[in-house]
């Protein structure tokens, strides 16, 4: 007869090799949160914390909005970016021709065209510390590099980006050596032995990137809850676009794809139901890209329209938005306000 | 390394566990998950001068306390005494019905849902935080021979109330086999 602790063992109903809290690098929703334990000192305990409810994708991105209800004279956060506006046209291509623009770079890649383990981003979401006596809202872009080598070592680095310039990297990627540049300050910075990706690396970091779109799908379901729906997107109405872009990003920060993963997120993306063209865009970095818009429902909240941006070259993810759709009075939204961002670099 | 910089470390290292710790123990969707581990962190950041060494037993030390006093709060403390036998479908998991299968699932958390919630802590900690009797002494903030008693009697007690779950299953109304 098994030993009683191990019967109990068994029925982990939280194990942590699957599931949504498995043992992995920490997401977007916990970097965020401890970014704001490390640097929001100098504020004070807000009185009350409320934590705006949707479902769905915007749930884990809600859960890094530390609004406050505050007193008298708290501004809107300084560095509130603006909207990203595409500028719509008739000459943009679909999604399906990005998806075979992305395909014919993929066939002719090399062996040596990724993918690459880790991630380089600059991202932003909506939070207020405030409080009595707080000092006034600041929010700060963050830029985060992260890197794994064949040997299981790694390094890390995140900088909080000066919102005075906007639209420029503050970490330069000199052929692996890394270089803080402007006015970043940095928040962290980490080197990991060999072999630390390895032990402590979740599922997503041991599974290779897929190179179609069915098996990425099927991975982002598995490893992010995205929804599930068929390969080629029938039967989710579009409903599942707010998971699928959260699981997205949540698979980019682990990897770099190559133009072979591209073409395979393109074509996911080509295939999935309620996704539209909205037109040429030009990125929170300067680049050039294309807009598609997902205006459907995000959950019972219905508060959100998400934007994923696309090198119009390569196909390339270039980035999301995700910006208010309606006022939210309780907390001082207006519509059109974004809700969080983030740019990936190669 | 500075308070801070542990602090950091820590929170990298076992934010995932805490969520797990947390997860385990609560009958709540992610998001609600979510925020209970960020006041979690949150009161260890302020803590964060009494973090020791080996911080995880201590993190789940706050994460108790910090839980009991949430669903307290909310007023979901009887839901908490029962939230195994609720966990298992709230996340759709597939479940056994008999202590024979290969999995033991729904029943072992029933028969753990009949203990004190003291025993059921103990138990928690042991199998599914995996803590040594020493780290149990620091999460339950007691001394190692009473952590390794309470221990003891706890798994005892599982055991008999798994005995009587296979007994119950094997001799199901009494009087099956004397036809």
């Amino acid at each position: 007869m098994r030993d009683e602790l191990e019967l109990l063992r068994a029925a982990d109903p939280a194990p942590a090799g699957a599931g949504r809290w498995r043992d992995r690098p920490l997401d977007a929703t916990a970097e965020h949160a401890l970014t704001r334990l490390l640097h929001g000192a100098r504020t004070r305990r807000a009185r009350r914390r409320l934590v705006l409810r949707a479902e769905a994708a915007v749930l884990a991105l809600v859960a890094v909005l530390a609004f406050t209800l505050t007193g008298a004279g708290s501004g809107r956060a300084a560095a509130a970016p603006a909207a990203l506006v595409p500028q719509a046209g008739t000459t943009a291509p679909s999604l399906d021709a990005l998806a075979r623009i992305a395909g014919a770079r993929a066939a002719a890649a090399g062996p040596d065209d990724g993918p690459r383990r880790g991630s380089h981003l600059q991202s932003w979401s909506l939070a207020a510390p405030a409080g009595p006596d707080a000092a006034p809202p600041v929010t700060v872009p963050e830029e985060r590099i992260t890197r794994w080598n064949a040997d299981g070592s790694g390094s890390e680095l995140v900088v909080a980006t000066d919102p005075r310039h906007p639209g420029r990297p503050v970490i330069q990627d000199d052929g692996g050596r890394w270089r803080t540049v402007g006015d970043g300050k940095v928040l962290h910075r980490a080197a990991y032995p060999a072999g630390y990706g390895t032990r402590h690396g979740g599922l997503a970091a041991r599974t290779a990137p897929p190179t179609d779109p069915r098996a990425l799908r099927t991975l982002l379901t598995s490893l992010y809850g995205a929804a599930g729906g068929g390969a080629d997107g029938a039967g989710d109405g579009g409903d599942g676009v707010p998971q699928l872009l959260l699981a997205l990003s949540s698979y980019r920060q682990e990897w770099t794809p190559g133009p072979r993963e591209t073409a395979a997120i393109v074509r996911l993306l080509a295939d999935t139901r309620g996704l539209r063209p909205a037109g040429a865009v030009t990125d929170r970095l300067g680049r050039r890209g294309l807009a598609f818009v997902h205006d459907g429902p995000d959950g019972a909240a219905d508060t959100t329209r998400q934007m994923v941006v696309l090198d119009p070259r390569t196909g390339t993810l270039l980035g999301t938005e995700i910006t208010f759709t309606r006022d939210v009075p309780d907390f001082r939204i207006t519509a059109g306000q974004v809700l969080s961002y983030e740019a990936w670099l190669p | 390394m500075s308070t801070d910089d542990a602090f950091a470390a820590a929170y990298r290292a076992h934010y995932w566990a805490v969520s797990r710790f947390v997860a385990r123990r609560l009958d709540a969707p992610a998001h609600e998950v979510e925020e209970v581990v960020a006041d979690v962190f949150a009161i260890a950041w302020r803590r964060r001068a009494e973090l020791p060494d080996a911080p995880l037993p201590w993190l789940y030390g706050v994460a108790r306390n910090c839980l009991a006093n949430v669903v307290r709060g909310k007023g979901r403390y009887r839901r908490l005494l029962h939230r195994l036998t609720h966990h298992e479908a709230a996340h759709g998991r597939q479940t056994v019905t008999g202590p024979d299968a290969e999995r033991p699932g729904s029943w072992v958390l029933e028969a753990l849902d009949r203990l004190s919630p003291a025993d059921q802590e103990v138990l928690r900690l042991a199998a599914w935080e995996e803590l040594t009797v020493e780290e149990l002494a620091v999460a339950l903030d007691c001394g190692r021979s009473a952590a390794a008693m309470r221990l003891h009697r706890a798994r005892r007690r599982l055991r008999a109330e798994i005995d009587r779950t296979r007994t119950a299953v094997s001799v199901p109304g009494g009087g099956d086999g004397h036809a």
